[in-house]
């Protein structure tokens, strides 16, 4: 709400600066974000008097005057006649500019030389009366800038208006906060309604059908209008509030709208068939012509305001083109009604309208202020346009809108809800500077009625917000609450989030967020196949774009993207992870499936120290990354299994990872096809684990200590030559499958392929360490024991031991 | 013979001091010292010194074979020394270049800011909760007091999956869903990803917030005041100067928007502030009475307050970033400063 500090004052004195003011209705919950200075249209006019005025000597209608600025004497030529010596006048010297961009120049008017000029209210655009020089008070200082001896400048508050309080989206609301704010008595617009012989009830009548959406609707009638140009004073109102002014009769509905609160309608009474007024519902797809042009298709239940025949408003939103006040209007039915505000909302969302009218229905505005703005505008439209208004008003109000009366409120409540010591004298000031009218019910309980405009007002708590927000927050002492122990159980997800973090940053991993939503063809670009789960997306039903539109199933989209994106701004080694949720779509009705995951990708360098560089990350070294963390979160049992593999991945550098039979994710490269589509060079590893399962294995973990031996280990290596498609884990497993309890560990120490290995096999090479908690081990009890396990694994894999 | 002697002693004495490679001290302990050295030489010619001087002579003898002996021995080891080290200095490495470790990653700046704020509340007994971030319109709205066509649903505009179902545009129905199953007293902060329609320079159509919730008897508005009075001290310094101011939001009531001072310009006013001098943190309030009754809290019995915040805002002026969309980017290069 854009507030003129100089028409506020028309309804409250203020005393403070526009700064203090701003800052005391911030204080009072009336947040100004901006303070904007307006100028006057002219600079380089100055207060002047007139020394002399001698007839032009070649011209009648000219007069030559020597006009003082209290330092210099210029000589004018002048065409008005309201001049004489001694006037005070506005004097636009040479270089000034008056309104509509005119620099004044030295001229020559039929052969006398002018040196500037002096001016009209109408020319300088401070009045309208362009009937001669304007005259200013005799005791104004010579050479003073015009604006600032007549005070033309003025700031402008823009107030930024919460949803519940639809009351200050108007100048006298604001005022009345403002009043106080400050102690200051309300000036309320004095309205004095002329009415001529002709009694509306006989020209026209109001027929509301649909109540529950117009609970009231009053309307004024006004004759013998002429249309034209509003005042200066009504254009500049109109201008500092951010509207256009258009014509005498539109522009005095925005300004009582603006000033009250309440939006008003004008319509051209001639274009209203059988001259009336009916008040319904729409039906569906119902097509309207709105005030501004356009072709609107009305969904079902919009309030239409009709005529006898046919619709010639959308109620509370925007009037009709049908009906508009025009050049040549003469009859106007004015409009001041109560509107059902969720209708309104409704409507102006569906029809996508947000006029200031429907933005201030859909509010709530004053039911019983409907016909204080119908006198206001109507006397103003006839006091502005020469029209006579009919005698008497409609008011159809068949369903009273019920204010809030006698709301009991407790002054024990009052202080132990704001912490404060707040007196009794206090809280009634307070309630009645805003117009609450409190009566007394018993000690320390009052019966509380506002005023019929806070229509946010109907329960203590309301009331006792009112009495702190104006006694001033910062009067509130700060307290401590008293502790209660409460602890809610832990979640154990982010205990481990935390822990993974810690590990994989140190680790190198640098932590990134992306979207949850994405492109749809996400699913497309990672192959996924037909029947793929995640290929079942949540979808946005208004997104921002098509792009991010779909509720990401699987985090692998936006790492691929984000590889994508630092490659094109040149960084091509990576190693990043991202925390977050996925989430699968479920029947109609029914919330999606969240689960939380984390998802990483490398590519590139391994170091990223340049002089040293040269290695490139593999599948390995993000296997390595992951195990480590599995370790250091002590949770075992895990296994990596190349049985069953996701279509994105690289069929031969990828696997499952399973922990106790759970399937928590997968590990691999990216597969070739899936990083053309995303137009990636490079080779990029990637894991995607459900931290929900994984959690549930964090939290059964157990960590028992073993004993540690203090007896000699012995150690025995072996190369195995097996076929090239045997997993290292399997070998490992049929191992300890023996279960020899000598067996302390098997490590592989190397994997070979090429000479002297025949194609198709390679040689595995195990050491194996022998020990025995209670003895020291003999060469022949850790032979026997090491022979019957790598006869097993030859018999079991077909291997031979390579020499 | 003694003064053959003296010869030998200067002689060895001056080949000693110009020799340099172990060889040469080898070679010169043998010429004099070795079985055929010629001091042995000396000293097997005795029989030729006269009786009287013949102590004197052999005690001569001994001391210039100690005396050369220990010399050489000294020069042997000096000279070891000094290869060795000039084997290390041609080891020289250049230890300005770069060290060589796979470099430490980085937590996101949002996720940073948001365990500092998780840990400051921790320490005043807080827990942390979660819900979901694709909501019912239910938990989202109307049970904090935003029936559907309420004009407060502007100020905060939606995605929809469904008529009834939306993402949480903050982090606020979590509260109801915990009170739905928890009886007070009650301190719970939830942190989370929201989403609203919005996108440009300060707006991402996903950021994050972090909302609290305090239910207890006798809470009242200096108690809000007190928290997060405390948490921002913590967060922005001990000198931070903050002001509450009411504002209105649907589910508390009385509300108030909390500033700090300008940490850009200390309240002078500044592009960051708008020229205010202040910055709004976070908005909080008293929970709305009409809150408590839609989870059978009896608001006569219990009060509470309620706060939310932005993380991405919080990192913004904590680090000095002037577009929000950096977050999301995740342009490593922004990303390492963290």
């Amino acid at each position: 709400m854009l507030v003129s500090l100089k028409w506020l004052k028309d309804y409250v004195d203020i005393e403070l600066s526009a700064e203090e003011l701003a800052h005391k209705l911030t204080m009072a919950g009336l947040e100004v974000d901006e303070i904007k200075k307006i100028g006057p249209k002219f600079s380089g006019v100055v207060v002047a008097k007139i020394l002399s005025v001698t007839p032009h000597p070649s011209a009648d209608r000219l007069s030559l005057c020597d006009v003082s600025d209290g330092i210099e004497t210029y000589k004018i030529v002048c065409g008005a006649k309201n001049i004489a010596s001694g006037d005070i006048v506005p004097l636009a010297r040479i270089g000034a500019v008056i309104p509509g961009g005119y620099t004044i120049k030295s001229t020559v008017l039929r052969g006398e030389k002018s040196d500037g000029m002096l001016c009209s209210e109408s020319e300088l655009e401070i009045g309208d009366d362009e009937s001669g020089i304007m005259h200013l008070p005799a005791d104004l200082h010579l050479g003073l800038p015009l604006e600032r001896a007549l005070n033309i400048e003025d700031t402008v508050l823009d107030v930024n208006v919460t949803p519940n309080r639809s009351d200050c989206l108007s100048m006298i609301g604001i005022a009345r906060e403002v009043a106080a704010i400050t102690g200051q008595k309300m000036k309320l617009p004095r309205i004095k309604i002329k009415e001529s012989a002709e009694d509306i009830n006989s020209l026209t009548s109001v027929r509301i059908i649909d109540a529950d959406l117009c609970a009231r609707y009053t309307a004024r009638m006004i004759k013998n209008i002429k249309i034209k140009e509003s005042p200066v004073w009504l254009k500049a109102r109109l201008e500092a509030a951010g509207l256009r002014a258009i014509n005498n009769i539109v522009d005095v509905t925005n300004f009582v709208m603006l000033e009250m609160g309440q939006p008003l309608h004008a319509f051209d009474f001639r274009f209203l068939e059988e001259g009336r007024i009916v008040v319904r519902k729409s039906k569906e797809n119902e097509e309207f012509i709105s005030l501004d042009g356009k072709t609107r298709t009305l969904p079902a239940n919009t309030l239409l305001i009709c005529d006898g025949v046919k619709p010639v408003a959308i109620g509370g939103i925007m009037g009709g083109l049908n009906s508009e006040v025009k050049e040549d209007t003469q009859i106007v039915l004015l409009e001041s009604a109560y509107f059902n505000p969720s209708s309104i909302r409704r409507s102006a969302r569906k029809l996508a309208m947000p006029t200031d009218a429907a933005f201030r229905f859909e509010r709530g505005i004053d039911p019983e202020g409907v016909t204080t703005a119908l006198n206001r505008a109507a006397q103003l439209m006839a006091d502005l346009s020469e029209g006579s208004i009919c005698k008497n008003y409609i008011d159809e109000y068949p369903a009273k809108i019920q204010s809030a009366q006698d709301i009991p409120l407790r002054m024990e409540r009052v202080r132990q809800f704001t912490g404060t010591d707040i007196r009794v004298q206090d809280v009634i000031r307070i309630l009645r500077g805003i117009g609450m009218v409190l009566k007394r019910k018993g000690k320390g309980v009052f019966l509380v009625t506002p005023p019929t405009s806070r229509v946010d007002i109907s329960r203590e708590i309301d009331l006792i917000e009112e009495v702190i927000r104006l006694y001033g927050y910062d009067r509130v002492p700060v307290t401590l609450p008293d502790v209660s122990v409460t602890e809610t159980a832990p979640i154990a997800r982010l205990e481990l989030e935390e822990k993974i973090r810690q590990l994989l940053v140190g680790s190198g991993y640098t932590e990134i967020v992306n979207y949850s939503f994405g492109s749809p063809l996400a699913a497309d670009m990672l192959c996924l196949p037909e029947k793929d789960f995640r290929r079942n997306s949540v979808r946005i039903s208004n997104p921002l774009g098509e792009e991010l539109s779909a509720m990401r199933t699987t985090m692998l989209h936006g790492l691929l993207e984000t590889m994508k994106r630092n490659a094109n701004n040149g960084s091509f080694d990576l190693k990043i992870f991202e925390m977050g949720r996925v989430f699968l779509n479920r029947k109609e009705g029914e919330l999606a499936e969240e689960r939380n995951m984390m998802a990483g990708l490398i590519t590139g360098e391994i170091s990223d120290t340049f002089w040293n560089s040269g290695k490139t990350v593999d599948f390995y070294f993000l296997k390595g990354c992951l195990e480590n963390v599995f370790n250091d979160l002590k949770l075992n049992n895990f296994s990596y299994t190349s049985e069953i593999t996701e279509s994105f991945l690289h069929p031969g550098k990828s696997c499952e990872i399973i922990i106790n039979k759970d399937q928590i994710g997968f590990l691999g490269e990216i597969h070739p096809d899936v990083m053309e589509k995303y137009d990636l060079k490079n080779h990029a590893y990637v894991f995607e684990i459900n931290l929900d399962i994984l959690t549930t294995h964090y939290i059964g973990r157990k960590i028992f200590y073993q004993g540690i031996s203090s007896f000699p280990a012995v150690t025995r290596d072996v190369a195995f030559v097996v076929a090239d498609t045997m997993e290292a884990d399997k070998m490992l497993s049929i191992i300890y499958d023996q279960k020899e309890d000598l067996l302390e560990n098997v490590s592989i120490f190397d994997v070979y392929r090429g000479k002297g290995v025949s194609e198709g096999t390679k040689s595995l090479g195990l050491r194996f360490s022998y020990r025995a908690s209670d003895r020291t081990l003999t060469d022949s009890e850790a032979s026997a024991v090491h022979e019957r396990i790598v006869q097993k694994v030859v018999t079991l894999t077909g291997a031979k031991i390579r020499a | 013979m003694i003064s053959e002697l003296q010869k030998l002693e200067k002689d060895a004495l001056a080949e000693l001091s110009a020799a340099e490679a172990e060889d040469q001290f080898l070679n010169i302990r043998t010429k004099y010292l070795g079985r055929k050295g010629l001091l042995t030489g000396l000293l097997r010619n005795i029989a030729q010194v006269s009786d009287n001087e013949k102590p004197l002579f052999g005690k001569l003898c001994n001391e210039l074979k100690n005396s050369l002996n220990s010399k050489i021995d000294a020069a042997l080891l000096e000279q070891a020394n000094r290869n060795k080290e000039n084997i290390l200095l041609k080891e020289k490495i250049d230890v300005t270049l770069p060290g060589n470790a796979v470099k430490y990653g980085h937590i996101h700046p949002v996720v940073q800011i948001r365990r500092e704020i998780c840990s400051v509340f921790a320490s005043f007994g807080f827990s942390i909760v979660e819900g979901p971030e694709i909501e019912l319109d239910y938990y989202n709205f109307e049970a904090l007091n935003m029936p559907k066509d309420h004009p407060a649903r502007d100020m905060q505009d939606t995605f929809y999956i469904e008529d009834n179902i939306v993402l949480r545009t903050h982090t606020s129905p979590v509260q109801v869903r915990i009170m739905e199953k928890v009886r007070p007293p009650l301190r719970i902060l939830s942190p989370g990803k929201v989403y609203r329609r919005d996108s440009d320079v300060s707006h991402t159509p996903m950021f994050h917030q972090i909302e609290g919730l305090l239910v207890d008897k006798g809470v009242n508005f200096g108690d809000l005041k007190g928290i997060l009075s405390a948490f921002l001290k913590k967060i922005f310094g001990s000198a931070t100067t903050l002001r509450f101011r009411p504002s209105f939001f649907p589910f508390t009531e009385p509300s108030a928007e909390v500033d700090i001072r300008c940490v850009m310009c200390g309240g002078k006013g500044c592009r960051v502030c708008g020229q205010s001098g202040w910055l709004e943190i976070l908005g909080s309030g008293m929970v709305d009475p009409a809150v408590f009754q839609n989870v059978n809290y009896d608001p006569e019995e219990y009060s509470g307050f309620a706060f939310g915040l932005g993380l991405e805002r919080i990192a913004m002026l904590k680090y000095g970033i002037s577009d929000i969309r950096l977050f999301f980017e995740n342009d490593i290069r922004f990303l390492k400063q963290f």
